[in-house]
């Protein structure tokens, strides 16, 4: 059977009056009408054909190796001849039993005035920047950067002003580009990282101090937080140091500047003060998602023990409410929720609400309003609840699911369920739980 | 025993010298040595009659020359500098009623190899902390194994209690080992030239990392480059000159400077050079102060 592939990636704008969904390698633009409704008004599909960049870095390859192994001799004269052989590049293509290679689009992140949508495209390993035309009905999306990178990129951020892009890849370099002006050909011989850690990097924010001095934050796989000036990015300003695994996610809450929140592979959340270098505090959430682990969290046989017990699990995303001080974060592969309230006095989180969710949450992002919006794993539900919103109720504290609003918008989402470029034969789906990969084992002894 | 057997046949030579040698490291590893812990404790006064304990045989130790900086080695760090216990390498500089340590390292070899700089370091600043930082096990533990001769022999004396080495990926964990402004002088000796241009990354001195470098040195600190790869001299002279915390110490300022004498005629790779008559690059960088945050 065919279904519509689950949302991998959802950004809202503003009170989610429009939301951005990435199915596939599709981004989905959606806009809530006076009625309630939503309207589909814009559409973007990555139709970058990998052949011809690969011809093109295989042919290069070829050519270096064939200047570095040409034979030299000389001739009669003694002059030097170098003798090359040219073939025609071969285009590498995957064997029997390689697995296949999907071509995701990753990250959805609005600017601070909501005229530019960011993104990256596994395809070219590349940067995309969109204007965002919400009077353009026909399609709200226009393309007007594409950057190519030699890594992946793994993680976007934008500067207040809304005229940088800086992108952490899976190298741990971070590059930092202008959202407008031609995109750079070569970008290994035009452009040098500006920073970078020795490890993937999983996150990556740009914030201004109480002085008004601007940072890049970033965060990898080494369980490193790393605080650097910008644009002066060669000046490395500080550490957190506390984590014991990977981080994943961080954020930055608007209501608490001077704040940071973190989470990965650790049973706790970390609260610090990165203009202070300090931690504040930490929230253990491990054993209250234990209840809801199941057969995916066990951890890979090869690094499992005899009694295959060992069980591994992460929080993929943590994002802090706009106005209110609360946070939410999810542990990968689970249906639950976390909503955690923060005691801004104390400095600490010291309450928290879960919530379930009828499937697997796969990606969160904040709205306003006191709003968050979540896409769901829903690969079983037959074409229902892709994506949730979850909003504050001012009354009596709670947080409650707006079930009308995600009807609305699943409804409208269903109206492709016939698009081929967002539907997916049943259990063909694109992965969508790679954090815990991030795991290290220490595989290599000497 | 993982270290010491790898695949290696249980009868060997090598597998033998290695277990005898792990086993006296695990004794003699932190602990301080001095004449009285000496007499007491003499292993080698059975086998060497001068009372010596026998110097490390490197043959013995012998490993693959390269480890990627990016795989996930098994690895000790702290988790931050403030967690790191250097008593257990400097036993020496421990004050016995604090408990505190009397002196911090500033020196650090990056990459230490064999640790044949350190050893000639050692008796140039017997007032300063260095620290050699290895990648490879074996490599480890010979210095390891030679740190412990050289005290053994020289307990009357009290000398080489100034250096130690670390097994660890200076690449990505330096800065768990050092605070800011920690290092007065680190020595890039002899690095893994990484000739293919797709894992220059891999290399010790890339842009992004002189940051982290010029986090862990304080103001005037010396960056110390030696290679005979003219190709490698020039990739870490640009990448430094570049960095606008670095600026490149004059040939007059490299010849008076006793440091650059010693590491090029120290370190192994240095002697190995030299016996085949091979070209060393030197190059030395002084950290600048950082300049007005805008």
């Amino acid at each position: 059977m065919t279904i519509i592939h689950p949302v991998q990636t959802v950004a809202a704008l503003d009170d989610s009056s429009v939301i951005f969904a990435v199915i596939k390698n599709v981004i989905l633009g959606y806009k809530r009408e006076d009625s309630g409704s939503y309207k589909l008004i814009g559409k973007w599909v990555d139709e970058f054909d990998r052949t011809e960049s690969i011809k093109n870095k295989v042919t290069k390859e070829q050519d270096r190796q064939i200047n570095e192994n040409a034979k030299k001799q000389k001739d009669n004269e003694g002059n030097v001849i170098v003798q090359k052989k040219k073939t025609e590049a071969k285009i590498p293509v995957p064997g029997p039993g390689a697995p296949p290679v999907y071509s995701c689009i990753r990250n959805l992140l609005i600017s601070k005035d909501g005229s530019k949508l960011l993104s990256c495209a596994d395809s070219d390993k590349s940067v995309l920047v969109f204007d965002i035309d919400l009077n353009n009905d026909t399609n709200c999306l226009q393309l007007v950067k594409r950057q190519p990178f030699p890594k992946r990129p793994n993680s976007i951020t934008i500067s207040d002003d809304g005229k940088t892009v800086v992108m952490a890849d899976k190298f741990g370099d971070v590059y930092s580009i202008p959202t407008d002006g031609e995109p750079l050909k070569d970008i290994n011989d035009e452009l040098d990282p500006i920073l970078g850690h020795v490890s993937m990097l999983t996150d990556v924010l740009f914030k201004t101090d109480s002085h008004g001095k601007k940072f890049i934050i970033t965060s990898d796989r080494d369980e490193h937080i790393k605080v650097s000036h910008f644009p002066q990015s060669f000046i490395v300003d500080k550490w957190l140091f506390g984590h014991s695994q990977f981080v994943s996610s961080i954020c930055s809450p608007q209501w608490k500047s001077e704040w940071l929140f973190s989470a990965g592979g650790d049973d706790f959340v970390y609260l610090w003060d990165w203009e202070l270098g300090k931690k504040l505090s930490e929230f253990k959430y491990s054993d209250m998602i234990k209840p809801y682990l199941t057969d995916k969290h066990l951890a890979p046989s090869r690094f499992q023990n005899e009694s295959n017990d060992i069980i591994e699990y992460a929080v993929s995303k943590i994002i802090s409410f706009t106005d209110i001080p609360y946070v939410a974060f999810f542990v990968e592969a689970t249906k639950i929720l976390f909503i955690a309230k923060v005691d801004v006095e104390n400095k600490k989180i010291y309450e928290s609400t879960t919530l379930e969710l009828p499937y697997n949450i796969i990606s969160l992002d904040n709205a306003y309003n006191n709003e968050i919006v979540l896409s769901l794993d829903n690969r079983d539900s037959n074409g229902k609840d892709f994506i949730k919103f979850v909003k504050y109720n001012q009354q009596d504290g709670s947080f409650e699911l707006n079930e009308k609003r995600s009807n609305e918008l699943d409804a409208c989402i269903n109206e492709l369920k016939s698009d081929s470029d967002i539907t997916v034969e049943e259990g063909n789906i694109y992965p969508l739980y790679s954090t815990t990969t991030l795991r290290k084992h220490g595989e290599h002894y000497s | 025993m993982r270290a010491a057997s790898g695949n290696m046949d249980p009868n060997s030579k090598r597998f033998i010298y290695r277990v005898n040698k792990e086993e006296n490291r695990k004794e003699l590893k932190h602990v301080k040595i001095d004449e009285s812990s000496v007499i007491k404790s003499d292993i080698s006064t059975k086998k060497n009659k001068k009372n010596k304990m026998e110097l490390p045989k490197k043959k013995y130790y012998r490993q693959r020359a390269h480890s990627n900086p990016f795989s996930d080695h098994q690895l000790e760090y702290p988790s931050c500098p403030e967690d790191m216990d250097w008593s257990k390498l400097y036993p020496a500089f421990k004050d016995e009623n604090s408990g505190e340590m009397t002196k911090e390292v500033t020196i650090a070899d990056i990459g230490c190899g064999f640790g044949g700089l350190m050893i000639d370091l050692s008796p140039a600043f017997p007032q300063q902390l260095i620290l050699g930082m290895e990648i490879r096990v074996q490599v480890t533990n010979y210095v390891e194994d030679r740190i412990i001769a050289l005290r053994s022999n020289h307990a009357k004396e009290q000398t080489y209690q100034n250096i130690n080495v670390l097994r660890g990926n200076a690449m990505k964990f330096l800065p768990n080992f050092f605070h800011k402004a920690q290092l007065s002088k680190m020595f890039f000796c002899f690095p893994d030239p990484h000739f293919k241009q797709r894992k220059h990354k891999a290399r010790i001195v890339t842009n992004t990392l002189l940051s982290e470098y010029a986090y862990v040195l304080k103001e005037g600190g010396i960056i110390y480059t030696i290679t005979d790869v003219e190709d490698l001299h020039n990739w870490m002279v640009k990448h430094l000159t570049e960095h606008p915390l670095f600026e490149r110490l004059s040939k007059e300022w490299e010849a008076n400077d006793k440091c650059v004498e010693i590491m090029t005629n120290a370190t192994e790779e240095g002697k190995k050079v030299a016996r085949k008559q091979g070209s060393k690059f030197v190059a030395c960088f002084k950290r600048l102060p950082n300049p007005e945050i805008i």
